[in-house]
């Protein structure tokens, strides 16, 4: 029995560690969040030159061969700077599918742009009547020859104004909520119109319209198979940043109420501030454990890691939510500012919570 | 026990609900002059402008079912927009502390909504724990007038107000509720330096107000000096009830079912789904305990009884229950609540968001949930603390 990470393990989270600590102080990170694309093309360049954009790719594709541990390393000390580059569109969710899928040639085409940071991918899957189902879809792909035809809407897809090609789920078959039948294809972003906006968190996120764009066959990708082991891998993704968002929220909150004082104590001398504190402490170290069950099993492909990852979603939702609400409350009039961080790690586990499944979802498929 | 309307208490509602009706704003009028006639027209009912002030002082003279009933009505009507500064706050302080010449000079210009006035009581370092104020209000050697320097903080509104009632230092060497010294200060005056906070929600209603030696003239002092903590804090008991919001928690529960139901959620609605129904069940079964707890709170006050107990739950239970529906609001946007500042998908996501977040402020302004609990633990139930 051992949770040590690995000497390259350890090597790359202090690697990330470092990154987050002389790139993202509060003023830096707004100013990022702010700027017309939301991110810093210098920061991209610098997460291709260290590696990390070829992390979880095979070594025959000119990758690491990582896996979900690694992933997660990255992903944790993300949380805790609020990184906004688009490593999750990205890598985990582009990048993980591309990994997986079926379809060599795409493969071989996109892999090295991936990790030089010149291409990029994101995923379009969400649509308006579905809520968070993945087998919901209603946009449609029509065969004609070579190609596919596809209508419909896509809804909040992550960083898509910035992204060289986007991957859509649509139904070739099927009812609407179908497994069979569903597909998923590579499409050109210029080919495709988007309205582009900011995210709660500072991120940026589109709709995207599909008005009868025409897809070569060849850029098909896989089906829902791809779509649900790739939501297996954003949940595992997005519940390590949430880790590390939380680590920070409960650790300052500790460090605040040793400061502020009031009735001529530090708020922390109170019990009943304590208390809360240490059930925040505990929620975070229940969801690290979590974390850590969820992303292993995934790793060993363990019968239940599909059911472990929903009891995870749920558990980081839940935990999320009382942790960001209560540094809220314990920071007082100061948590409710813009000025302080705080505020803005609680944003980006709000945004968390409504991406692949929120907490009511993710304990109905566990219970399922 | 007795909760039926009286046939009088039905006359009055169709009163209120024929008055509300014939002033509702007409599309395309002038806002302000409509915000006027909205009240010159409501203080011609005998007071309609003013419900909870005393009749001495021009109120109404309301039942506890009349006020019930005015509240019922008024939370679904579009009112012209108030703030509870001047008529509800600092006009019940002038009524019992006030001089006649402040009284005269001051409640007619609040009651006529011709003046608009800000609380200047929070401070950096005086939070709940407010007594420990300290912006300082040194009086002049020939006694006219006072210097007022210091910041207050959490400021609402403070860019729009003409006036700031201010409770200042004028003494620190005693324990730190008395020495307190409640003062009338105009706002557009050097020395006085308003800056906007920008809270979660990304909107601008709070400042930070800095004060360097701001003359204060003497007969802007209410009551005695060092007696300002005494007048403040039967005030903060009013704020306090007010702030409970039950009839809005129980429209705004209303309007949350309608968005879910506009939530598709398999072959049905998100109203279909047991979990969230069961979360607005939940709601809606604390609501309807709370506005009897409301209503047993507005009966005591009216049979000239001090508030029970139940009155210390109010602004606690109905913050926790603003806060919920909230949070459910933001769950029913789903994967849009996510989206800002853009309307995008569900129409309610956008507002659902900022409503939630500018709500968490809920449980902490008016004193924080956790300090309300220590008073209702020291002076309901008789606790001591270790």
């Amino acid at each position: 029995m051992n949770f040590d990470f690995s000497d390259e393990q350890q090597l790359l989270q202090q690697s990330v560690e470092r990154f987050v600590n002389e790139n993202y102080d509060l003023a830096n990170r707004k100013k990022l969040a702010d700027s017309p694309q939301g991110y810093s093309d210098d920061n991209w360049s610098k997460m291709a030159d260290l590696g990390w954009l070829a992390l979880p790719f095979d070594e025959t594709d000119g990758g690491f061969g990582g896996n979900q541990i690694d992933t997660m390393i990255v992903m944790e000390q993300f949380g805790r700077g609020l990184v906004v580059e688009p490593y999750f569109a990205n890598i985990v969710l582009g990048g993980g599918m591309l990994k997986r899928s079926s379809n060599q040639a795409l493969r071989t085409d996109l892999l090295p742009g991936i990790i030089t940071g010149d291409v990029q991918l994101t995923l379009a899957h969400a649509e308006e009547q579905a809520r968070f189902d993945l087998d919901d879809v209603v946009t449609t792909a029509r065969e004609d020859g070579e190609h596919h035809v596809l209508n419909g809407k896509k809804s909040m897809v992550p960083n898509a104004a910035t992204a060289t090609h986007i991957i859509v789920s649509a139904r070739t078959g099927g009812g609407q909520q179908d497994k069979t039948g569903i597909a998923l294809f590579l499409i050109d972003a210029d080919d495709l119109d988007g309205n582009h906006f900011p995210t709660v968190d500072g991120g940026r996120a589109s709709e995207i319209s599909l008005d009868n764009v025409r897809v070569p066959t060849d850029r098909m990708i896989g089906d829902y198979d791809l779509l649900a082991r790739t939501a297996q891998d954003a949940v595992l993704a997005l519940c390590a940043e949430a880790l590390g968002c939380m680590e920070v929220l409960y650790k300052s909150t500790v460090e605040y109420t040793q400061e502020r004082v009031q009735f001529d104590h530090p708020l922390s001398d109170f019990q009943v501030v304590q208390h809360r504190m240490v059930d925040m402490f505990m929620e975070y170290e229940q969801c690290k454990s979590l974390l850590y069950r969820a992303t292993l099993e995934a790793v060993q492909e363990a019968p239940t890691a599909v059911r472990t990852s929903h009891a995870l979603k749920h558990l980081v939702g839940k935990s999320a939510s009382f942790i960001g609400e209560n540094a809220v409350q314990l920071h007082g009039g100061m948590g409710m500012t813009e000025e302080l961080a705080i505020g803005h790690y609680f944003k980006r586990l709000l945004v968390i919570e409504s991406q692949f499944g929120n907490t009511d979802y993710h304990l109905t498929q566990f219970a399922a | 026990m007795e909760i039926e309307l009286t046939s009088e208490d039905l006359e009055f509602r169709q009163e209120v609900r024929d008055f509300l009706k014939g002033n509702a704003a007409k599309p395309g009028a002038d806002y302000s002059q409509w915000r006027l006639d909205y009240f010159k027209n409501a203080a011609a009912k005998g007071g309609w402008d003013v419900p909870k002030w005393p009749v001495e002082f021009g109120g109404p003279g309301w039942s506890p079912t009349q006020h019930y009933i005015w509240e019922q009505e008024t939370v679904t009507a579009s009112l012209p927009w108030d703030m509870p500064f001047g008529i509800g706050m600092l006009a019940p302080i002038l009524m019992n502390y006030g001089s006649k010449e402040q009284i005269d000079r001051f409640l007619p210009d609040i009651r006529e909504r011709k003046v608009n006035w800000c609380q200047g009581y929070s401070e950096p370092g005086a939070g709940s724990d407010l007594a420990s104020l300290k912006t300082k209000a040194v009086l002049s050697d020939d006694g006219t007038h006072y210097t007022v320097t210091g910041t207050k903080v959490w400021t609402t509104m403070a860019h729009m107000a003409d006036w700031m009632f201010c409770l200042t230092r004028t003494d620190d060497t005693g324990i730190k509720q008395e020495g307190i010294t409640f003062l009338l200060i105009p706002m557009k005056q050097d020395g006085i330096e308003v800056k906007p906070i920008i809270t979660l929600g990304g909107a601008h209603s709070v400042n930070m107000v800095h004060l360097t030696d701001v003359k204060v003239p003497v007969e802007n002092r209410i009551g005695e000096e060092g007696k300002g903590w005494t007048y403040a804090k039967g005030l903060l008991q009013h704020e306090r009830t007010g702030l409970a919001g039950i009839s809005r928690s129980i429209v705004a529960l209303e309007t949350l079912k309608r968005q879910a139901q506009s939530v598709p959620r398999g072959n049905g609605t998100l109203m279909d789904d047991p979990a969230f129904k069961s979360k607005v069940a939940e709601l809606e079964i604390d609501l309807l305990a709370v506005e009897f707890t409301e209503l047993r709170s507005l009966a005591a006050a009216a049979s000239g009884d001090d508030p029970g107990p139940e009155s210390s739950i109010l602004k606690l239970k109905g913050t926790e229950i603003q806060q919920r529906i909230q949070k459910l609001t933001v769950e029913a946007g789903g994967i849009y609540s996510a989206a800002w500042g853009v309307p995008v998908g569900h129409k309610f996501a956008r507002s659902g968001m900022q409503g939630y977040l500018g709500g968490r402020a809920n449980t902490i302004y008016g004193g924080a949930s956790e300090v309300q609990k220590d008073v209702i633990a020291k002076n309901v139930l008789g606790l001591k603390k270790s």
